[in-house]
């Protein structure tokens, strides 16, 4: 169809519909015009005038039919209608406004948090991660089965860049923060160490300057950096001529060689992990040092553009063949192999499961709201049946009464929606609140219009839903049955009756899924917040620092720094201890070291002795309340002149020391271990986890701070009460023996404890206040179920009264009447259940999916409900009248 | 006289484009030509007329305008838009297939 057309096609309909009656009287005049052509003719043909007007009447016939075919041809018969389908909706509405009120509100509430948790699944699911061509961009991890995403050895990654063909760039990385002087107190920046072809991978372009070359990667060339758009507006306030310029990282002159332009987001890490999007301060070039040939430190993450049509299964297959060549030239990665994973799986794998969850779980809600209304639908059709059953006899079509009711259904679904839609930047404002730490694409959750373009399909399709079947059920009366019955005012056939159970029972089911869902995630958090976390957090004040190596060259100077600011920090008031380890508690792992030899003792075959290691001053663990199992902690003895000490871990002693005491054990860390080489345990600390819901404790270890010393350490006060009140007195404490350093990540244990289990809060929070909804609409559903009834069957409770029943016979009917619905309701509800919270699994902490407390615990609150909600209206049916109903027979 | 249902459907479109094809006409002439070029085969009622004007309106293939008639009232004229020009092409060529195709059958029978 040309566009002329159109436009004078809906130009026509518009006409029709806007000025109607203008297009009624030139209708008139035109068929007014034919009949006195038809006048004149007959006339000239020699009738009289009175004759000539007759006959060209009957010629014309039925004028008003003629018209009404007219504007039948005009096809705006279904507007009108829908305007006075709606004009009539609304003034049935405004008869009932409760019923409006109820439904509008329970979908409102139930759309405003689909809508909410849409945005999130939009923002972080759907939308495309913030880089060019992100689909091809892929994380690669050297696997092993007991580590699948280990870091990469730099020179094997060197390697791997020369020889594989699968990938346009290829880039790794590592954490480096730098601490940048100058200008006022240092400052820590969050930073990254990266190889040349880093943004290229990312596809991201400074906005000043350039980007690292290869020839930036060779050591002592790497004192350039690139800074972050946001770094550069602080702290140089965004200097057009910042290029060129020298800086103060970590007390030596940078270069600035860059700028990144705002929105260069930071695509995750996993050591020393800092979170996904604008995280990164600075970059500055990574520098292969030290020799080729040893490759057994692993610390580079990889990541790599794969080339147009390459897949990420092809990809790894190449890396393997490399590995294999690479390991053969280099005494073989037995069990090790080349992992390569989109960056899209990366960063929201983890979450994806936990969002879609919620959102089954808020469609649920919307489930139920649907059945709710539906139920208040029909029961007011079958108030109407008569009403119906009459237009009907009067000749109105079943689809005209069908579309009627429809528009109504979807009236209020709209107005629901529209409600839903108001709440829905609430909602999301306190879901991202809500978040747990360090979730992935947090900001980039928001209400848009892809999120307001959901909640109107949604809205569409819940007023369909639950507009149809109740629509269907009554134009489909009995006429006769309908108009005979009307006699009495329409009883409820047992067709509804039988549909508004299986409602009822519907909306119980659903409830009981979701009260499931809530009840593992409850226990789930419950078990992590009992759980023994192996510290004390309360009154715990932590910060984390770094030594410079250009101002603490010697292991000496550093471990001399560190011990003095802990004496000095035990000194002051208000402190019970204070000590400092190379990390903290539930914060991950910083290290794992495998291949260690433990005297007398032998690894399961095919394993090695592995475990995570640290370094921990004398009293890190009195700091952190750990509990000392055997043995003793470090002290001030265990310096360099003294043997070597080692404390270990719960696990470790058990699983590696078996049946014998591992105090008095010997670990050494290199194979054929010398007398000096090896490290006597000298303590067994309790077990900590790496996060609060990992299975079980690793074997860990610690070194004594004066024998190893570490430049970045975590500092941890213990105070008396108040930690907070702390954090002046250690930065006065950290300047007073070196006023250059930085002061990062002050925090209090508590924090770093409770954002442990956010996540598990966040899942419980959520799928309980969806929970709590969903039991409260079944709620509202059940009693509106029996209550209906009970209004319909008051004579024939006056009647049993009547002859002989007494008021607790009656209220046992009704309340047993609501009790066998929720039974219904809640045994197809646990089925329901039992089969999905395998889906849970995954997110819950030392609970089956079939645990049968919650079950059991879910069962009497339903049937508990139910009784609640029945109550009243059984309460109702005892005080009818028998006299009312004898006299009525 | 000829029911509406007589005529095939979609013939009546037919023979209303063409016949203002030539010059913008009112309903009461559309119908008296139709009816004098056909030899009062076709007798074109109101009733089929004024629906069947309407639907091609509605569907931009005519217009209707308002003007003067010759005996000084006010008719409405229908003339052909640009859009039902090629309509009647089309139409003309898929009547005169139709037709050849129903001669061809009746000849061989």
């Amino acid at each position: 169809m040309n566009p002329r057309r159109w436009y004078s096609v809906i130009g026509m309909r518009l006409r029709a519909v806007l000025q109607r009656d203008r297009v009624e009287r030139d209708l008139d005049k035109e068929l007014r015009f034919h009949l006195q052509q038809q006048i004149e003719e007959n006339v000239a043909a020699g009738m009289s005038p009175d004759e000539a007007r007759y006959a060209a009447m009957r010629r014309l016939g039925g004028a008003e039919q003629i018209k009404e075919e007219c504007r039948d041809m005009r096809r705006t018969a279904y507007l009108e209608d829908l305007g006075k389908d709606l004009r009539y909706t609304l003034r049935a509405l405004r008869k009932s406004p409760g019923f409006a009120v109820a439904i509008v509100l329970s979908l409102g509430l139930s759309i405003g948090a689909n809508s909410a948790i849409f945005s999130a699944i939009d923002g972080v699911l759907l939308k495309p991660l913030p880089y060019p061509r992100a689909d091809r961009i892929a994380r690669l991890f050297f696997s092993s089965n007991e580590y699948p995403e280990f870091s990469l050895n730099p020179f094997d990654f060197r390697d791997l860049r020369v020889r594989a063909h699968s990938f346009e760039a290829l880039a790794a990385f590592t954490r480096g923060d730098v601490q940048l002087s100058g200008s006022g107190e240092p400052v820590r920046l969050a930073a990254f160490r990266v190889t040349a072809g880093y943004f290229q991978v990312l596809g991201l372009v400074p906005a000043l300057g350039r980007a690292f070359e290869e020839k930036e990667e060779l050591p002592g060339n790497g004192r350039v950096v690139v800074l972050s758009n946001r770094i550069w507006r602080t702290q140089f306030g965004a200097a057009p001529d910042i290029v060129g310029r020298k800086i103060t990282l970590d007390l030596q002159p940078f270069t600035v060689v860059g700028v990144m332009p705002p929105g260069a987001e930071h695509p995750g890490n996993e050591y020393h992990a800092l979170p996904y999007g604008d995280s990164v301060d600075a970059w500055w070039p990574f520098t292969f040092e030290g020799d080729p040939s040893q490759r057994g430190s692993h610390y580079v993450e990889g990541i790599g553009r794969l080339k147009p049509g390459v897949t990420p299964a092809q990809a790894q297959a190449e890396l393997n063949t490399l590995l294999g060549e690479i390991g053969h030239e280099h005494g073989g990665y037995g069990g090790w192999h080349m992992l390569v994973i989109p960056l899209y799986r990366e960063i929201v794998g983890p979450d994806e499961r936990m969002l879609l969850v919620l959102l089954g779980a808020v469609g649920l809600v919307l489930l139920i709201a649907c059945a709710n209304a539906a139920n208040l639908l029909l029961a007011r059709a079958t108030a109407r049946q008569r009403e119906i059953a009459v237009r009907m006899a009067l000749g109105a079509a079943r689809a005209r009464l069908l579309r009627q009711m429809l528009t109504e259904s979807l009236l209020l679904a709209l107005v629901g929606g529209g409600f839903g839609a108001l709440l829905a930047p609430g909602g999301v404002r306190a879901l991202v609140a809500l978040l747990p730490a360090g979730f992935p694409r947090a900001d980039s959750i928001q209400v848009n219009a892809s999120v307001f373009g959901f909640t109107l399909l949604v809205a569409l399709a819940a007023g369909v839903l639950f507009g149809l079947a109740p629509a269907m059920q009554s134009s489909r009366v009995d006429l006769q049955q309908a108009l005979r019955e009307g006699a009495r005012g329409a009883t409820g056939s047992r067709h509804h009756q039988r549909l508004r159970d299986a409602l009822v029972v519907a909306e119980v089911g659903l409830a009981s899924v979701l009260l499931v869902g809530a009840g593992l995630m409850l226990r789930s958090f419950v078990n992590l917040v009992r759980m023994d976390p192996g510290f004390r957090p309360e009154h715990v004040l932590t910060a984390s620092l770094s030594l410079p190596d250009t101002d603490y060259k010697t292991s000496a100077g550093v471990a001399h720094f560190y011990d003095q600011l802990v004496a000095n920090l035990a000194a002051a008031p208000g402190v019970k201890a204070a000590g400092a380890g190379s990390d903290l508690p539930w914060t991950g792992y910083d290290e794992n070291d495998g291949g260690f030899t433990i005297e007398g003792e032998k690894p399961a075959p095919g394993e090695e002795f592995h475990a995570r290691y640290h370094v921990a001053t004398p009293d890190y663990f009195r700091a952190l309340g750990i509990p000392l199992v055997r043995g003793r902690f470090f002290t001030e003895g265990d310096r360099t002149d003294a043997p070597n000490a080692l404390i270990v871990n719960e696990t470790m002693a058990r699983v590696y020391w078996r049946k014998r005491d591992a105090v008095g054990g010997r670990v050494a860390f290199s194979d054929n271990p010398k007398e000096k080489d090896w490290m006597t345990v000298v303590g067994v600390v309790g077990d900590v986890k790496d996060r609060p819901d990992a299975a079980g404790a690793e074997p860990a270890f610690w070194w004594p701070m004066l024998q190893v010393p570490f430049a970045q350490m975590s500092v941890a006060v213990r105070a008396d009460s108040g930690a907070a009140q702390l954090a002046n007195e250690l930065r006065r404490e950290v300047h007073r023996l070196d006023p250059t350093l930085a002061v990062a990540d002050v925090r209090l244990m508590d924090q770093i404890a409770d954002a442990g289990v956010s996540t598990a809060r966040f899942a419980f929070f959520l799928v309980g206040l969806f929970a709590g909804l969903a039991i409260t609409l079944a709620a509202i559903g059940t009693y509106g179920v029996i209550s209906y009834s009970v209004n319909q069957r008051t004579h024939e409770f006056g009647m049993r009264m009547a002859l002989g029943a007494g008021r607790r016979d009656v209220l046992r009917l009704v309340l047993s009447q609501g009790v066998r619905l929720a039974m219904a309701g809640v045994v197809l509800g646990a089925a329901g259940a039992a089969i999905l919270a395998r889906v849970l699994r995954s997110l819950i902490f030392e609970v089956s999916p079939a645990d049968p407390l919650t079950f059991a615990a879910v069962v009497a609150l339903v049937l508990a409900v139910a009784v609640v909600a029945c109550y009243i209206p059984a309460r109702r049916a005892t005080d009818a009248d028998p006299m009312v109903a004898l006299r009525s027979e | 006289m000829s029911k509406p249902s007589d005529l095939i459907q979609g013939t009546l479109d037919l023979l209303i484009l063409k016949t203002i094809s030539l010059e913008p006409r009112h309903g009461w002439a559309i119908a008296k030509r139709i009816e004098q070029v056909s030899n009062d085969v076709f007798q074109i009622t109101q009733g089929a007329l004024y629906p069947a004007l309407h639907r091609l309106e509605q569907q931009g293939w005519i217009r209707g305008e308002w003007r003067t008639s010759e005996t000084g009232r006010e008719a409405k004229l229908y003339a052909l838009t640009k859009a039902g020009r090629t309509q009647l092409e089309k139409e003309l060529a898929q009547w005169e297939r139709l037709s050849s195709a129903v001669a061809l059958v009746i000849g061989m029978a």
